[in-house]
């Protein structure tokens, strides 16, 4: 125990302060039952049953159980003062265990704000690069988005289930949209570097331009060459693809959790409609099927 | 790292010396954007035919006095996506306005704006629900078996699909930068449509927003369409007429309806995935969609440097269909810029009425003998009515053809 209290960091100090806690409750209840502190009961009450005090009755009379306890069970003082005493040592062991486990929990906060950390210094250079996003990706999905997956109870389960979703939902949007965004930015960021090397060649030659606009028209012929090349490459193709899909996910389960708030309201919602939509187009589709009929409004 | 000594200092000098040039500029600009600009887009008259819930049908008064000169009229079909606007965005370069110059009775549907019970109309429903409609109100009312039909991009798509399903209607077909064979790696759509997963994105969405489509558009060249172009109308902020022509391209642009769900489930997946049209398996309802029942003559019209839609995605459509008079017309432009650029102007619909009126007998005097009620009997509409869910947007074209895709 010694051992999980260095690693824990719990200190010793609340076992003496439970003991001194204990002892002078065990005074206070011993001079309450007329006892004196050393435990000798005095000369008045030996052989006798201690008298109740006065707010001892009043209890009793509010609470006809308690009184039906006391006449049933052959309860003493002397036993009820033995019971509080280990009430400290109760009271210890549960502080003790809950005491270490907060410590535990802290040690892997740390540890995973440390990790963080790291991953943060390595990608200094690149703080809205793809490692920062990776990291931030990874570490959101291995301890926050598992929250998510903590079991509904009781009677809103459903609608709990229903909030769960539409945020673990938006989160996946987010990621993919960011992801998205990143790879959009990437020919800007090339487009410079080649524009660098391009105006290095210039300054060596000796044809550096007085014009703005030529630089300008420069830049935006690389950096069309650059979007050409990125917009028909794999990567971009997968990205389009998970945030084309991540928005459509996020949309339906919004839509379910609007939905109920809406229902509530008594407001109809697209679903409603839909059903409705869908009702009045198959009943066109079937009258307008038959020979001659025509919904049209010729004005001639 | 080599020191490049950039000439900074020459550069911030010669933008000195042009302080009092961009001062006259800035005070122009400022007369131009806060005076009142010409911004209406589909001016030329026309009138409101027929309409069938959200869908309306647009007849384009004749020019000349003495009637059109070709006896079958030209019915002209849209795309799902943005407005057929496009084809009548400005004076002087108006397609439908030339079209009607050059003596051809038009027609052209308006698909409107889709809601949420628009939802469930397929493909199908357009084109042998309101498409089929529409032909058929224009035959009785011209009192013809058939009627030319001219399709634009995805129209184009659903006109070559209603022409193999209803052959006996369609006298002449024009399909213009029309995708028709979807098996090609050479546009972005193509590219980008074969791995998404439109069951999904339907069921989530209902009909496909309008701004998850501009989102997608601006996608395709973002370097041209998100930033050089802005750099562009502030390089000729103070020219009026460049203000005017970009604020009419940006409404155009940016005003798009939502598409619906089924129709866009089955465009993605038989179309851009399956590429069932010119394999002859699509199938509308129960029925198949067979290219080799275009039997009618077809002209193909498309544009060298459309990304939108490559050439490769149009030009084997004439050698699949069932037709013998198929002509292929390559024109040196983009997907929009086709419509709107003054070269192709020149071009496109001279050649369209050109090849009409070869086919076309006995104009006038089919005209004077079966022509339709005089004009002005449906309601009047000079002006295209604003659309609800649309924006003013600053921005114009003058000529630049990269307002898609680097056309």
């Amino acid at each position: 125990m010694k051992e999980d209290e260095q690693k824990t960091g719990s200190e010793p100090w609340s076992p003496a302060w439970f003991r001194a806690a204990a002892d002078f409750w065990e005074i206070m209840a011993k001079m309450a039952q007329g006892e004196s502190p050393s435990g000798k009961a005095s000369s008045s009450q030996e052989g006798a049953r201690p008298p109740i005090p006065e707010w001892g009755q009043s209890a009793l009379e509010k609470w006809p159980f308690l009184s039906f306890l006391m006449q049933t069970a052959p309860v003493s003082p002397d036993s009820l003062l033995q019971g509080m005493e280990t009430l400290p040592e109760v009271f210890l062991k549960m502080a003790r265990l809950g005491w270490e486990g907060y410590f535990h929990l802290q040690q892997q906060w740390l540890e995973q704000i440390d990790k963080v950390g790291q991953r943060v210094e390595a990608s200094k250079s690149d703080i809205f690069g793809q490692d920062t996003l990776k990291a931030w990706t990874e570490i959101y999905g291995q301890n926050f988005r598992q929250l998510l997956n903590l079991p509904q109870l009781g009677l809103n389960r459903v609608y709990q289930e229903k909030l769960t979703q539409a945020t673990g939902t938006y989160s996946r949007f987010q990621e993919a949209m960011a992801e998205f965004l990143q790879v959009l930015y990437l020919p800007v960021e090339t487009s410079l570097e080649v524009m660098k090397a391009r105006l290095e060649e210039l300054g060596r030659e000796g044809n550096l331009s007085d014009d703005f606009k030529d630089y300008y028209d420069m830049w935006i012929k690389i950096l069309e060459g650059h979007y050409m090349t990125l917009l028909k490459s794999p990567g971009y193709l997968d990205s389009l693809g998970n945030i084309l899909i991540a928005a459509a996910n996020f949309k339906v389960a919004r839509q379910e959790l609007m939905g109920d708030i809406l229902k509530s309201l008594q407001i109809p919602t697209y679903k409603d409609l839909d059903e409705l939509g869908k009702d009045l187009y198959r009943l066109k589709k079937k009258v307008f099927a038959r020979p001659g009929k025509k919904m049209e409004k010729p004005n001639d | 790292m080599e020191f490049v000594k950039i000439p900074l200092d020459r550069i911030l000098q010669k933008m000195a010396d042009h302080a009092e040039k961009m001062q006259d500029r800035l005070h122009k600009a400022k007369d131009v954007l806060l005076g009142s600009l010409d911004t209406e887009i589909a001016t030329t008259p026309c009138e409101i035919l027929y309409e069938e819930d959200r869908v309306r049908l647009k007849h384009y008064y004749p020019q000349r006095s003495n009637g059109p000169t070709l006896k079958t009229p030209l019915l002209v079909v849209y795309a799902l996506i943005n407005r057929e606007t496009l084809l009548d965005l400005q004076p002087g370069r108006s397609v439908v306005q030339n079209l009607v110059k050059e003596g051809l009775d038009v027609y052209m549907i308006d698909w409107g704006y889709a809601t949420r019970k628009d939802r469930y109309l397929t493909i199908d429903d357009h084109v042998s629900g309101y498409m089929n409609n529409i032909v058929d109100f224009i035959r009785r009312r011209h009192r013809l078996p058939g009627i030319n039909l001219m399709g634009v991009c995805m129209g184009g798509t659903f006109s070559i699909m209603y022409a193999a399903l209803y052959p006996q209607k369609i006298k002449n077909l024009i399909t213009t930068v029309t995708p028709s064979n979807f098996d090609t790696d050479k546009g972005l759509l193509h590219i980008w449509t074969k791995g998404i997963d439109a069951d999904r994105i339907t069921e989530a969405y209902g009909n496909i927003p309008g701004d998850l489509m501009n989102i997608a558009f601006l996608l395709l060249n973002p370097a041209r369409l998100m930033i050089d172009k802005y750099v562009g109308f502030l390089e000729n902020v103070d020219n009026r007429s460049f203000v005017e022509n970009f604020v009419r391209m940006e409404r155009w642009i940016f005003d798009s309806p939502d598409i619906p769900g089924e129709t866009f489930r089955q465009f993605v997946k038989d179309c851009y995935q399956s590429n069932l049209l010119l394999q002859g398996k699509l199938k509308l309802g129960r029925r198949r969609v067979d290219p080799q029942k275009i039997t009618m003559p077809l002209l193909n019209i498309y544009g060298r440097y459309d990304h939108l839609v490559p050439p490769e995605a149009c030009e084997l459509l004439t050698q699949r269909v069932g037709s013998k008079d198929v002509e292929d017309v390559r024109i040196d432009t983009g997907h929009i810029g086709i419509y709107v650029s003054s070269k192709s102007q020149k071009e496109l619909t001279p050649k369209i009425a050109r090849w009409l009126r070869e086919r076309d007998k006995a104009a006038r005097a089919g005209w004077k003998k079966n022509g339709p009620a005089a004009p002005g009997t449906g309601r009047k509409v000079t002006r295209q009515t604003k659309p609800p869910s649309a924006v003013g947007q600053k921005g114009t074209v003058e000529g630049k053809e990269n307002t898609r895709a680097g056309d």
